[in-house]
């Protein structure tokens, strides 16, 4: 059935349950690889429950920024809080602790090709949480296979799995441990249009169900119609519209319309 | 700190430094509890069993052409009573580990250099460290584990079957039974000879495995980058394994002749 205007902010509607709470906050950060400036003076704030939603031209630093939230690199100047905490001052321990609270999925799904679906999501519930227990494990893999509606692919290889498939297991897999925030890596690229909206309303319906905060990277307009509660465009290192789905799609600047074009 | 582009000497000295550092991180992961067994032992499946065959064939050919090749020098001088001395000594002191590494180097270091390359092409690695597991501990710490166990194991199994080899040789031409053969084979070689073939194994093992899991986890994005880290795993741990054997060697002519 086609989605349409009406039923997303139907299905926004019931999602919407943000808070003032901040749970990622960037503040002038800055990134340099060799002489390009990547990041200049960032800054974003996340709030719990939110769905943010940044949009950017390929090459213009947005996954730059997520990384340095989840600590995989860190920002030359500036401060990225997780949670209320600064990452940059994290030590190893205490980032992989940190990491446990914020979900990850990565462009590609990122699966690990030597394990099964069930041992892919088993993974981080016996490395990460320490469960052993076989029955708590078929319950919470099981749960979750549910939830992203491929229960029967629970034996099944990464490489038996289609596009849509290998990321509706990531995001199974990312969601496993309960993560508070999710940062999503341009999630439907390389989908066809249907399995694209599929992932897109998946997601929402993922951030209602786990009651997660999400940032989203994309340059799908359709995943950021369906997801966004708040768009951010990045452009050149630097945020150059916030707003609304509606108000970036009437904005006054040409660049930014022409993402909606 | 901006990354800078370094070039020559200077990236040198990265390199260095990130070796050096992925070594001291692999023995903090040895020690820091949570050891991953089962993928200890698949890797040791994978390595040690799944190699066995080619290091049998690879010893059994060595032993044969070792003992055809040797045998009309030692005729010539009458010696040719000698020959299971020789080829016994020849492969337990040095062709069977130096051989049996360099197939493993080949085999192996260049396996785990391309699987952990196409992880970290992948992202399987990125995602395994953002999720908070530990991939240093469970990729590279049970595959170095592994080389350097099997490794050495390997090289004694390649001994025994390069000796076959000989015994087969030696009965291409002469009539030799088959324990006066391993007799005089045995008599020839003693605690001295096959000790420290074991323990230089043991490091050509570490070599072998260290190599390939740092030039696969170090690779860098692209499918390029994959066959490059399998190739230069090769080619570096067969330079390490070579350097090693000189400095063992001459570590073992200080202690035992």
């Amino acid at each position: 059935m086609e989605t349409t205007r009406q039923d997303i902010a139907t299905h926004k509607k019931g999602a919407k349950a943000h808070t003032d709470e901040v749970v990622v906050e960037m503040k002038d950060v800055r990134k340099t690889f060799g002489t390009k400036d990547v990041l200049k003076n960032v800054s974003l704030s996340l709030k719990r429950g939110e769905n943010l939603v940044i949009l950017g031209r390929s090459g213009q630093g947005k996954s730059v920024a997520i990384k340095c939230i989840v600590g995989m690199l860190t920002q030359d100047d500036g401060s990225v809080k997780v949670l209320g905490e600064e990452v940059a001052e994290k030590n190893d321990t205490e980032l992989k602790e940190l990491r446990t609270k914020v979900g990850f999925l990565f462009q590609s799904g990122a699966l690990y090709d030597s394990m099964s679906v069930r041992e892919n999501l088993e993974f981080p519930l016996t490395r990460v949480l320490k469960i052993h227990d076989r029955a708590e494990l078929d319950k919470r893999v099981e749960e979750v296979l549910d939830a992203v509606g491929l229960k029967d692919a629970i034996d099944k290889m990464p490489a038996d799995l289609s596009g849509g498939m290998r990321k509706r297991v990531g995001l199974a897999r990312t969601l496993i441990v309960k993560p508070e925030i999710m940062l999503y890596d341009e999630p439907t690229t390389g989908l066809d249009p249907i399995t694209s909206r599929e992932i897109s309303e998946l997601i929402l319906q993922m951030q209602q169900k786990y009651k997660t905060s999400s940032i989203i990277i994309t340059h799908d307009m359709e995943c950021a119609e369906i997801t966004a509660d708040r768009l951010m465009v990045l452009n050149d290192g630097e945020f150059v519209a916030e707003g609304t789905y509606k108000e970036l799609e009437s904005s006054k600047t040409e660049f930014v319309r022409s993402f909606f074009k | 700190m901006a990354e800078q582009e370094l070039s020559g000497w200077k990236k040198g000295l990265e390199e260095a430094g990130n070796q050096v550092s992925f070594f001291t991180g692999f023995f903090r992961n040895v020690f820091a509890g949570g050891f991953e067994w089962s993928e200890f032992v698949r890797q040791c499946y994978e390595i040690g069993y799944k190699s066995m065959t080619l290091v049998g064939i690879t010893s059994f050919i060595m032993g044969v052409v070792l003992t055809l090749q040797s045998r009309p020098t030692l005729v010539k001088f009458g010696a040719s009573s000698m020959l299971p001395y020789m080829v016994c000594v020849s492969i337990i002191r040095e062709i069977g580990p130096v051989i049996t590494a360099i197939i493993c180097a080949g085999k192996i270091s260049s396996g785990i250099g391309a699987e952990l390359g196409s992880m970290k092409v992948t992202e399987q690695i990125d995602a395994m460290d953002v999720s908070g597991a530990n991939p240093m501990q469970y990729l590279v710490v049970t595959r170095i584990l592994a080389t350097t166990l099997m490794i050495p194991l390997l090289t004694l199994v390649g001994d025994v079957i390069g000796l076959c080899g000989g015994y087969l040789a030696v009965n291409l031409t002469d009539h030799t039974s088959w324990s006066l053969y391993f007799n005089k084979c045995l008599a020839s070689v003693d605690f001295t000879d096959l000790l420290p073939a074991v323990i230089k194994t043991i490091f050509f093992g570490f070599a072998v495995g260290f190599v390939g899991c740092y030039k696969g986890f170090n690779s860098n994005q692209g499918t390029e980058s994959v066959g490059l880290a399998a190739n230069s795993a090769v080619v570096s741990a067969s330079l390490w394994i070579f350097f090693l054997d000189v400095v063992a060697v001459q570590i073992t002519q200080i202690f035992y002749y």
